[in-house]
Parts: C-alpha cells; structure tokens; sequence
C-alpha cells in the first residue's frame, strides 16, 4: 500500500486510510547541518526527512510560518507530491470550520490523483471507528502504564524522534510525567467520535473532533490551550509542567510566558536546540524543578 | 533661498528651517523644527541624514506627530481602531466609515530605533517572555503595557493564519491582558486547482474564487464589528468611496516610486522614500493629508527631476531593497556607501497596486488583501520581486533580514536563490537590529563591496 507521509495532528489518519492509502505519521530525527540560521529546529528536521521520502505523497500544514514555507522546500528538494493544507487558525466561526472542512475534501481529491479512492460513507465510518478504538486503547494504556513519580505534564511543541528522550530523563529525575501535552501527544489526539452524529455525518464528525477539538498553540485565540492545561493539570493531580519548545519556534515560545502567569502549578521553560551537549543540562534543570517541588 | 536637493543632518536643518520660515513657508498644523522631536524622546533623529525639502520636512513632521493626532482624534468623539498586522486593507475599511481612524499599532516597531531603546519596549515584551527571538515587533506589546505611544484603540482587530508566528503570538499576548481583538484569517494564498475557479488578484497572483470568498467573509465580520463600534453600517458605496480615496494615494507613491527610483541622478533619499511608501498601508491616521504629503514630495521630484537634480551622485549603483529595515539609519548608509534605492519590496507591494474599481467593492478589498506576497509561497513572492528588479532596472539586491522574523529564516534563501538563477544581479542578505550601531562597521564593509562589485560589472 503506498504511504502518505505527514506530523501534523490536524492531519486525520482515518481519512487518509479510508481513501485506500497508508497514513505514515512521522517523527523526525534531528537534522543535522545545512538550514539557515533562524530555522526551527523541528521544520528543519521535517525538511530534512521528508526531502528523503519514499512515500508516495507529503501532506504539511499551514499550523506554522516555518512548516507552512517548508512545503516549498521539500517540493524543490524531491519529487515527492506535497499538498499544503490550510488549517485555519481561527476556529469560532463556522466559516473556519467550513475552510477546514473544505480542505479535508481537497486533500480527498489529491489523495484520488495518487491511487487512493473516494471512501464510501460506511467505508470512512468504519475506519472511524477502528482509529477510534485504537486511541481509546492507547488513552487506557497511557493511564495504566504510569510509573511512580513526581506528577508532570510535559507540554510544549512537537518531539522529534531523538527528543522523545526527555520522557528517561523526567524519570530519572523522579518525576512521572503523567500528560504528553506537546504538539503531537496525547493533548493533540481528537475527540473521541460522537457515535450518533458519527452515523449521519461521518465526514462532519471527522472535520470537528480535529478542527474544533485540538488544542493548539497557533489558535486564535488560544483559550482552548490554556483550559485545557488548567482542566488536566487538576485532574492528573500534576504539581508541575515541564514546557519544552525549540528555539526559534515563535508558536509555542510565545505562549511559555503566559502559562506560567496563568498556570495554578510552576512551569519550567525548557529551550531545545540542536546542540547534544544540551542533555546534561536539561537533566540538570529537571531535577532541580523536581526536588523544588517535592 | 537654495533649493539645491542635499542630505543634511538635524543640526542643518536647524539652520535650513531658520531660512525656510523667513522665505515664507507655509506649514500646516502638525508643522515646526525637526529638532523639537527630540524632546520627545526621538533620539535616532540625531543621526539621520535627511533630505532638505520641505516637502520632506512635512513628511517627517506628519509621520513624527501620529500619536498627536490619535489623541487628538479621541478627543474630537472620533472612534481609533488599531489595524494590526494590516497591510493596507482594515484601514482602507476603517477611513471609509466617518468619525473613525484607523492606526497600525506594529508601526511601534520602529519606537525602539527612534528612541534609541529610550521607552524601553522591548525590556517589556522581555519581561513578558518575547525576547530578541521575536521580530522587533514585540515593541508593540511594551507599547500596548505603557500606554504611552498611541491611545487605547476602541477596536483592534488582528490578521492571522498565514502570518508571521512572531506577530500572532504577540497579539494573542496582547489579548491576554485584556484587548479584546477581532481575529480574522487570511489563508495561505494557493493556486486554483484543477475545476475550481481562477481569479487573478491585483498584482497578478492567482488564487481560487473560493479563497477570495472566504476572505470577503472575514472582511464582511470586520465590517460588522465596525458597524458595532459605530453604530453606522458600511455600505457599497461609502467603502467604492474609501477605495477610491485610497487609491488617489497609491497612484500618487506609484508615480513617486517610478520617478525617484529610474531617474538619474536619485532624487530623493532612501529614507524618506521608506517612510513615504509606509504611508500606503494605513495613511499615518490621516487619509487625506497623507495624500497632500505626498502630492507635495511628488512635486519636488518631478522638480528635480525636470532640473537634473538629485540627492545621490550621479552613477550611484542601483540597489533593489527587499524587506524594511529595524534601523532606519540603515537607509543612510546604503547611500554613503555609494548606493541608491532602485525598487523597493517593503513586504507590502499589494497596498501599492490599484485596488480594483469595477467589481463589488468588498471582493476588491478581498482580492487585494490576498494578494500579499507574504501569505502565499515565497517564489511567488520572489517572482514578483525579479519583475520589479528588472522593471526599475536595479544592478543588485540586499534582502535586509528581520531579526528573529519567522518568515525570514527560509523565504530570504528562496528569494536570493531565484534573483540569482533568473537575472543573475548579486544579492547581499543583511540583518539589522533596531539599533546597528555597533554592527555598522561589518554592515558598511558589506554594503560597500556589493557597490564595488555592482561598479565591476558596469565596467
């Protein structure tokens, strides 16, 4: 089955499987050198990786300055298709929801020019429901597989593959962290489908539990964000956030300061370049924040 | 009295004022010596070369008097809605409506260049958690905590989507301390795809009708915000008015930018030029003297022009300029260098273009409002840039970074690429902070070879 390569959460698994395609959701590992100075640290991993591809398609989105101009970048540097999606970042008006929804069907038709086929309604329901199952499970298994530590939600934008080592070094810290709020975990995953509505309008349902649901940085305004934080923040029962953003990222940057004004726990701002000597110092920072808490 | 065209400093024009008064110059209201602007705090005019005209001197006046204004506008009943991250379409709305003024607050990322970080902006947004990561547009957040640089607009209203990161996180901040702000969306502009239908924006992009419908609507929600505000509604034909007010002030800088960017020897200065094309965005708060200023430098060029005058020498090498600069003394120094301004892409050539007149004047205002280079793909964006190049007949280009600007890091290699690969003119990236002082020596050398170079090749 051919791949269609994509990181965004905006991006939903279930309609790209349901037009007969493989969703290849990717995490990138570091990209090395070669990205001008200014550049984020995670677009230019995305670059890098999908520029290499042997998928059969790239979808980016508009969730970002920096991701959006990438779309450019990779089409220069390969021959891979790459559909640029517009995710609005407004989202109270039902013009947005529409833009969104539009753009989902867009996507539908370039998924059709690669091989992929129109889904029938019950063929996308279908694949609703089993995406559905599987982020229940992985939502159970999150809840059960906690070890014992200091409660934390990590927060921030998206891990690359090389980063996702921030979770041995909570632990080793003493911490647990007990909420993947970063651009990618589980604070990004959709609302579970409404199963009534899921039967009469399977499309709208899909474009809602993404668009209306997700709380995101780039979202205009950003309430969705911070109520989200403060709403499991009480109910994880976390004492702390660890809030980890790359330089250069302005999104989720621009919120660090703001988050621990509002937020009723302490926040660490973490920096991520793209330095490896960084690693002991982050550890260092962790545990700091944790033994301040405890 | 000699009307000789010179670059003079503030202590000349001291002098020069002193000659221009006693030969019987007629100023208007917001007119008087350069130099009381430094009291104000404008501490940067100190060492800015400017031009000796009065008609510059009214410019300068004019843009340095914007909060006098504003205040004085409050004052009179009238409505101030602050435009942000606007280029030139909210405004256009906004002054066709009466009793309503229209400003654009990310003007105050020029307050720590002009007051030579004297207001101490940007160790506010520091403090806020924006630091010299962000474009020096997190000035407008200080601005926006001290109050002091414009009044409390009574609307603010914001573009987002295909904007800068920077500019939309500060605005969110901005929110968050209590600014109700009325986001509307701009789309990343794409090209139609196939069964869908082609409008060509002004410009000369092209989009899908359907994108210019979506961006009619969020103009449509701006209007009725307006019309909250007011309590007057803005029709068809008050906004076919506002259009056409605002374009008597694009065909005027059109006329100006290809008369003082072709003719030989340069007629006017970098800098007032900079500070004449930012007019088009939002009319400094004054639609209709914005138009008396510009007919005035207008008629100084066409003056000098007639005459054989300029303000560089002659042979100067013809410099494209792509992106303003934070520091305005910048502009000088392309010039001491040898250079001279031949084409300029401040990041709003759509607010220059014509707004179109024989459509339903909201789809106009969509259509131009899409046609910002910045929201669509940079080789669009480059593309146009080439054109312009060729069309104003520059020798090279400098693409002036913006520190820390999300849009920069990537867009200037695709455009340095393209005007490199099409007309193969040397491109220079610079990147200036809002005070170049300490980087002026590198920034000299690096403008002073690009000229060399330039002059080797006309050789």
């Amino acid at each position: 089955m051919k791949s269609v390569l994509y990181t965004c959460p905006f991006v939903p698994a279930e309609w790209i499987a349901a037009c007969g395609l493989d969703p290849m959701r990717m995490t990138p590992e570091r990209a090395g050198e070669g990205m001008p100075a200014g550049v984020c640290p995670f677009a230019a991993a995305f670059i890098h990786a999908a520029s290499t591809t042997n998928a059969c398609a790239i979808i980016v989105t508009t969730v970002c300055d920096q991701m959006s101009r990438s779309a450019e970048i990779i089409e220069a540097r390969c021959e891979t298709p790459v559909f640029l999606m517009n995710v609005p970042a407004t989202w109270r008006t039902e013009e947005a929801a529409k833009l969104y929804r539009d753009e989902l069907a867009r996507l539908g038709r370039f998924l059709e020019d690669l091989g992929g086929a129109k889904p029938t309604p019950e063929q996308l329901i279908e694949t609703m429901l089993h995406y559905d199952s599987l982020r229940a499970k992985r939502r159970a298994d999150d809840e059960t597989a906690r070890p014992k530590g200091l409660p934390l939600i990590l927060a921030g934008g998206p891990l690359r593959s090389t980063d996702i080592e921030i979770f041995d070094l909570i632990e080793q810290a003493g911490g647990t962290v007990v909420l993947d709020a970063t651009a990618g975990g589980e604070m990004t995953l959709p609302a579970p489908f409404d199963r009534a509505r899921l039967a009469s309008d399977p499309a709208g349902e899909l474009a809602d539990a993404y668009f209306a649901r997700i709380p995101h940085a780039m979202r205009r305004p950003d309430n969705q964000l911070h109520e989200y934080l403060n709403r499991e923040l009480t109910a994880r029962g976390a004492r702390g956030v660890i809030y980890r953003r790359y330089q250069w990222c302005d999104t989720w940057h621009g919120e660090a300061g703001r988050l621990k004004d509002s937020l009723p726990a302490p926040v660490l701002d973490l920096v991520a370049g793209d330095d490896e000597s960084d690693r002991a110092h982050v550890l260092t920072r962790i545990q700091a924040f944790v033994e301040m808490l405890k | 009295m000699n009307d000789t065209p010179a670059q003079i400093t503030l202590d000349q024009w001291d002098e020069r004022y002193d000659q221009l008064r006693s030969a019987g110059l007629v100023e208007p209201s917001y007119g008087g010596p350069l130099r009381r602007h430094l009291a104000d705090g404008d501490t940067r005019l100190a060492h800015l070369r400017y031009d000796n005209s009065p008609a510059a001197l009214r410019l300068w006046n004019f843009l340095l008097t914007e909060e006098d204004r504003l205040r004085d506008a409050r004052a009179a009943g009238a409505k101030i809605v602050g435009a942000m991250k606007d280029l030139g379409t909210v405004a256009v709305m906004a002054c066709s409506m009466d009793n309503v003024v229209a400003f654009y607050p990310d003007g105050a990322w020029w307050i720590p260049c002009m007051m030579e970080l004297g207001a101490g902006l940007l160790n506010i947004a520091d403090s806020l958690g924006f630091d010299e990561s962000f474009c020096p547009v997190r000035a407008m957040l200080g601005a926006f905590v001290t109050g002091e640089h414009f009044p409390r607009p009574d609307l603010l209203t914001c573009s987002v989507g295909a904007t800068c990161d920077d500019f939309s996180a500060i605005a969110q901040r901005i929110e968050a301390m209590g600014e109700k702000i009325v986001w509307w969306e701009a789309p990343h502009r794409r090209r139609p795809d196939r069964g869908e239908t082609p409008v060509e924006l002004p410009g000369g992009f092209v989009a899908p009708q359907c994108q210019v419908d979506f961006v009619r609507g969020e103009l449509q929600r701006v209007a009725d915000a307006l019309a909250d505000l007011t309590g007057a509604k803005l029709d068809s034909h008050m906004l076919a008015a506002g259009i056409e007010a605002a374009n008597r002030v694009r065909a005027v800088l059109r006329e100006l930018r290809q008369l003082a960017y072709t003719a030989e020897p340069c007629p006017m200065g970098a800098l007032e030029m900079l500070i004449a094309e930012m007019l088009a965005i939002h009319f400094c708060s004054d639609r209709t003297e914005s138009i008396a200023v510009l007919d005035g430098l207008l008629d100084e060029v066409k003056r000098r022009v007639d005459a054989g005058l300029g303000v560089a020498r002659p042979g100067a090498a013809r410099i494209f300029w792509i992106n303003p600069v934070a520091d305005l003394r910048v502009m000088n120094l392309l010039e001491e260098c040898g250079g001279r301004i031949c084409g300029t892409e401040y990041l709003f050539p759509h607010a220059i273009d014509k707004i179109p007149t024989d459509i339903e004047p909201m789809e106009a205002l969509a259509r131009m409002a899409l046609a910002d280079p910045m929201i669509g793909p940079s080789a669009g964006r480059a593309a146009r840039i080439c054109d312009d190049i060729s069309k104003f007949g520059a020798q090279a280009a400098v693409i002036s970074r913006i520190s820390g600007a999300s849009h920069c890091a990537m867009e200037g290699t695709v455009i340095a690429d393209r005007i490199r690969k099409n007309l193969g003119v040397p491109v220079l990236e610079i990147e200036t902070p809002p005070l170049s002082d300490s980087m002026r020596p590198t920034l000299k050398t690096r403008l002073e070879a690009l000229v060399e170079i330039v002059k080797r090749q006309k050789g």
